[in-house]
């Protein structure tokens, strides 16, 4: 589904990113670790097209990410609270998403209707603006806006910090489900090493903008990257 | 503890954004308060001298009392728009063993030294030193001029009051509106006798305790407003507003634009910058006054071209130069959605369009000065849905300023979309309407300049398709640029 190569960026000659070769084949629940400054929020800005690579290029479906617009319509994101629009409130907002990815308002209600118990009854209904939710509350919002439109990839910049046990828990239950029942591919990033392994079929590690691990999840996986990260 | 605080502020000051532009800003803003600064100064200077002349029956001092409260309820119309609230990061000296009370008449002192202060004292300190040189009482114009100072300063508390209190807004505006319409249904002119009011200020001078007693009376309201409220959760929170929610479902005629539409109007609506643009793009429509009313201008046909376009061009001016900016919070995920460039700039397009034939309509009571200055409304209004739309959205293009949505733009801090480029973008929006009226009205007559301008505005109707298309181009090439300038913090 994603394919890199040779892709690189540098910032006034400073690399910060270096990946020679990977490929996340379709439906693959995708997990990225790496330490402050890894490269891993600069390698989903790059898939996004948010920054311009210095070197190489990445393909998502065989579209050239920069180069062409045509993985959007496929393509979802949640990274930061930059990616919600302040001022509407969390149903103003699944509808504004729902409508830029051609679903009309009872779609998006159905969709929304299965993450009930995910909201916690503290988004819906709310009369509150997202701008005036809680950190936790506002990642729950972006979260399942990401999920609007039957992406095929979905591409999520560490989704469990800032959320309470419960919805920790049940965003576990959900990526997967997503990855094995509806073949969609999932990549995440987190600095949780255990939600990871959890929810991911494989992993890759970064450091200092290079791959320095690329594991197929199994039971010894936890134990390898607890290793690896208290060197 | 002060000296510690106003290190605080200094650095502050120091550091803030505005402060890291290129110099040539710095001197245009410094200009600029000097300007302005100077123009109070001197027409507090000759105020005096002109109300003499204009009304030689009256005397100036009475004049200015009898209207004074049209400066004072304008006045705070214009803090309750532009003035920001004075809170200092309260937060982190919430838990430093610094006494409460030390801080708040901290907080509330510094408001003391708000620009808009200053603007009373520039206008009316002149005027009472003519006073004085005209040999009125000094014991009266100095107790009157501390008696307007203790007002000015009090309208500085109140302003506090109104904006962190719905019951004070809601208070005051209906009061203002019972007002304004007794007048205008004229029932009862509250004017006079407040105007009586002033005149006794200045005819016994020891009613100025009256205004001394008011200004200290809000400072303690505003102490203990402040001090009761001293918690994260209290009056130093951000005020977080009920959803105004509104059926925009009408809008949906509006084909694959309509989210865009609907999204755009709940943005100006439900945001403190957005609004603050949409009253200044209203105050606009009385631009013409200035320039109809004086016979210099009756003789110059490019000066009232000008000032036409300013008449319907108020929201497409100061709205459509910060295009991007207006959706810079969340840009990041607008370019990596489902969105075609093309619609995105089209729906601002047609927002300012409607703006425009919005503002033609108001526009209207300019017939009263003859259907020549209404033609040239009308061809400016044309020139600006036809051309002017398009030269902002260009302009825009090379605008990467980040907007804070929610906070409203100090004075003279709002430096936002002002730079050199901005600046030379704004000269064809100004010169090329009158260019396109002056030559053919040299040339021909007046009516062939009313055609030659408004023809320009269909002729660019007629190309749309491509100017949209260059612009869109524009955007695309600049978009990582705009996306890393929007995702700096401020």
């Amino acid at each position: 589904m994603i394919t890199v190569s040779n892709l690189s960026k540098s910032y006034n000659g400073v690399q910060v990113l270096n990946l020679e070769n990977l490929d996340i084949p379709k439906g693959q629940s995708f997990g990225l670790v790496g330490n402050n400054g890894a490269g891993k929020t600069t390698f989903f800005s790059l898939l996004l097209d948010l920054i311009q690579p210095t070197t190489g290029h990445i393909k998502n479906k065989n579209v050239l990410v920069h180069e062409s617009e045509d993985w959007k319509p496929f393509t979802s994101s949640f990274i930061d609270e930059s990616f919600l629009i302040g001022y509407l409130t969390a149903e103003e907002y699944f509808y504004f998403i729902g409508e830029l990815r051609g679903e009309n308002k009872s779609d998006v209600d159905a969709l929304l209707s299965q993450f009930e118990d995910f909201f916690h009854d503290e988004i819906l209904g709310k009369k509150k603006y997202l701008r005036d939710l809680s950190k936790g509350n506002q990642k729950k919002a972006g979260i399942v806006a990401a999920l609007i439109g039957n992406p095929e990839v979905i591409i999520l910049d560490e989704p469990f910090a800032n959320l309470d046990p419960t919805t920790q828990i049940r965003l576990k239950q959900i990526i997967k489900h997503l990855a094995e029942k509806q073949g969609v591919t999932v990549l995440v990033s987190s600095h949780d090493l255990m939600h990871v392994t959890d929810v991911c079929e494989r992993i890759v590690v970064l450091e200092k903008g290079e791959m320095v691990k690329d594991l197929a999840t199994s039971e010894a996986t936890l134990k390898e990257l607890e290793e690896h990260f208290s060197n | 503890m002060i000296k510690h605080f106003l290190n605080l502020e200094w650095k502050q000051f120091k550091r803030a954004s505005y402060f890291q532009k290129g110099l040539a800003i710095k001197i245009l803003l410094f200009l600029a308060v000097l300007y302005f600064g100077g123009i109070a100064i001197f027409i507090g200077g000759i105020m005096f001298f002109g109300l003499e002349k204009a009304f030689p029956d009256v005397d100036p001092i009475v004049m200015v009392n009898n209207y004074l409260i049209y400066w004072i309820l304008f006045e705070l119309m214009i803090r309750y728009f532009m003035q920001q609230l004075p809170v200092m990061n309260i937060k982190p000296l919430m838990i430093i063993p610094i006494k409460r009370n030390t801080i708040i008449n901290y907080l509330l002192g510094k408001t003391i030294l708000s620009f808009f202060n200053f603007i009373s004292l520039f206008l009316f300190l002149p005027f009472s030193i003519v006073l004085l040189f005209q040999g009125y009482p000094v014991i009266n114009v100095v107790l009157w001029f501390i008696a307007i100072m203790c007002i000015n300063l009090s309208i500085n508390f109140l302003n506090f009051l109104i904006n962190k209190s719905n019951t004070v807004f809601y208070g005051i505006a209906s009061v203002l509106i019972v007002i304004i319409s007794l007048r205008y249904f004229n029932i009862f002119d509250v004017t006079e006798p407040i105007g009586k009011l002033f005149n006794g200020l200045y005819n016994q001078p020891y009613f100025a305790l009256i205004p001394l007693l008011l200004m200290v009376g809000l400072y303690k309201v505003n102490f203990d407003f402040i001090r009761k409220g001293f918690y994260l959760d209290g009056a130093i929170s951000k005020k977080v507003k009920e959803v105004e929610a509104t059926d925009l479902s009408w809008m949906d005629r509006f084909g694959s634009m309509a989210p865009f539409l609907k999204n755009d109007v709940k943005m100006i609506w439900r945001n403190a910058r957005p609004k603050q643009v949409l009253m200044m793009s209203f105050l606009f429509l009385f631009y013409g006054l200035i320039f109809y009313t004086q016979d210099v201008y009756r003789d110059m046909p490019a000066f009232l071209a000008f000032a036409s376009i300013f008449v319907t061009g108020g929201f497409l001016l100061s709205f459509g130069q910060l295009v991007p900016s207006w959706d810079s919070e969340y840009y990041k995920m607008l370019m990596s959605q489902n969105i075609p460039y093309r619609q995105y700039l089209e729906s601002k397009w047609y927002l300012m369009v409607v703006a425009v034939a919005v503002s033609f309509v108001l526009s209207t009571p300019y017939i009263y000065f003859g259907w020549e200055i209404f033609g040239m409304i009308a061809a400016g209004a044309l020139f600006n849905i036809g051309l002017n739309t398009f030269i902002t959205l260009f302009g825009g293009a090379l605008n990467r300023v980040p907007i804070e949505l929610n906070t409203k733009a100090k004075a003279f801090s709002n430096t936002n979309g002002f730079n050199p480029t901005q600046l030379l973008i704004a000269l064809p929006k100004m010169v090329l309407p009158m260019l396109l009226f002056y030559i053919p009205y040299k040339l021909i007559n007046f009516n062939a300049g009313l055609i030659a301008l408004a023809l320009s505005g269909v002729i660019g109707l007629v190309f749309k398709n491509f100017f949209l298309n260059k612009i869109e181009g524009i955007y695309q090439k600049g978009k990582y640029k705009t996306i890393a300038a929007f995702s700096e913090k401020k």
